[in-house]
């Protein structure tokens, strides 16, 4: 089994729109895995049908029981974030604000307050319109902890990839480089990075293959939109051999990729061109995973 | 020589856990003694943050000789860990505990 982490660094390089393609030419021999929790939007895409749903928990919330409440201060006073706040002599909880440290519920005189699990977003399992099983998950807004939401989608993508005998796990990551994305590099076989040639592009692409180097991760480099500034292009692949980074391929800037994207379809199901061009990138994947 | 290897499971046949921070388990293998046990590592894999230096604290209360792991530690972690004097051996994921412990022996596992 090996497990492709799609990333980009910078946001809106088209990740979604690759991984995307790649798993409908992957259909029948893959699980998909969305681990951009926080905006997660593969299923835009693969339109998954949900078997199975759970809520997801991090970290714990303060709840105040009014019952119990003697309206004292206390708990307000000593709340270095501002959490609570009172509204006609009643005590209230933002639950936005509340980092859940558990001070107000240790200080309180009648134990009015009690730290809960807090409710942090939900989980998925599902079959993608592709009839393959997709892990994919869902943060709340304002909610903490994406990292752990990963793991966890990543280790359910797993235990399918196992029991559906697939030979791959087609991860679509996160933008940036902070939690998310180095949750979801767990276990990776190769990533595929997809950017594109701007300067932000190369700033954000250079900054996450220094993390990608501190796990020994193979990668390769996909240029997107790769004619709207040739000479950026050019020195994106300069850097990615510098950095023995597999050059895998350029797309050019295409409206056939927004178009798909509103029909809810991949490139590869409305561009014969496209198709042709992301098959034979998606190829050098494989190639590049067996001569690992 | 103490051995901990991040663990998916609990028996040799378990898969090593690419991840340091929210591995399932650990599994400290003492040579000496043959004596294998089994830590659960759930409470750190439910901790909302800082599961890498808490796995971290786990093993230098274990005081292993080495550690086999998969990704590896990242940097806060791994700089706890440097106080230990312990050898670690990375990319070891994909394996079995008896297949890494094998490849250990053998001196063919990649040393961070």
């Amino acid at each position: 089994m090996h497990e492709v982490v799609v990333l980009s660094g910078k946001g809106g390089t088209g990740k979604t729109s690759v991984t995307a393609s790649f798993s409908v030419l992957a259909a029948g021999n893959t699980i998909i895995a969305d681990c951009d929790v926080d905006a997660a939007n593969m299923h835009l895409l693969m339109d998954p049908k949900t078997q199975q749903q759970e809520a997801f928990y991090s970290g714990e919330l303060a709840e105040l029981d009014l019952a119990s409440c003697i309206s004292c201060g206390k708990c307000k006073e000593s709340c270095h974030i501002d959490a609570i706040s009172v509204i006609k002599d009643t005590y209230r909880i933002n639950a936005f604000r509340c980092e859940g440290c558990g001070y107000c519920a240790l200080i309180c005189p009648t134990e009015a307050i009690s730290m809960k699990a807090r409710r942090s977003g939900d989980f998925f399992l599902s079959i993608a319109r592709t009839g393959d099983p997709m892990a994919h998950a869902r943060l709340d807004p304002g909610a903490d902890n994406s990292g752990k939401l990963v793991a966890k989608v990543k280790t359910e993508a797993k235990k399918l990839a196992e029991r559906y005998q697939r030979d791959f796990i087609l991860v679509d990551g996160a933008p940036g480089i902070g939690c998310p994305v180095v949750s979801s590099l767990a276990g990776a076989n190769y990533v595929a990075l997809v950017t594109e040639p701007s300067a932000s592009g190369l700033h954000d692409l250079k900054r996450l293959v220094e993390v990608l180097q501190k796990f020994r991760l193979k990668a390769g480099c996909i240029i997107n939109k790769a004619d709207l500034q040739p000479e950026q292009a050019e020195q994106i692949k300069a850097y990615c051999n510098e950095k023995n980074i597999d050059l895998l391929g350029s797309l050019p800037y295409d409206p056939a990729f927004t178009e798909a994207m509103i029909q809810g379809k991949t490139v590869v199901e409305t561009s014969a061109a496209l198709k042709q061009k992301i098959s034979r990138i998606w190829e050098t994947i494989q190639y590049k995973i067996n001569s690992l | 020589m103490k051995i901990v290897f991040t663990s998916s499971g609990t028996d040799w046949d378990a898969l090593i856990d690419p991840r340091f921070g929210r591995t399932a388990y650990l599994v400290l293998f003492n040579e000496d003694t043959a004596h294998f046990e089994v830590i659960d590592n759930g409470a750190v894999q439910a901790d909302a943050h800082g599961a890498g230096t808490a796995t971290a604290q786990q093993i230098y209360a274990l005081h292993p000789d080495v550690l086999i792991t998969g990704n590896g530690p990242g940097e806060t972690a791994a700089k706890a860990l440097k106080n230990l004097n312990m050898r670690i051996y990375v990319d070891a994921h994909n394996l079995s505990l008896k297949e890494a412990y094998l490849k250990y022996q053998q001196n063919a596992l990649k040393a961070l």
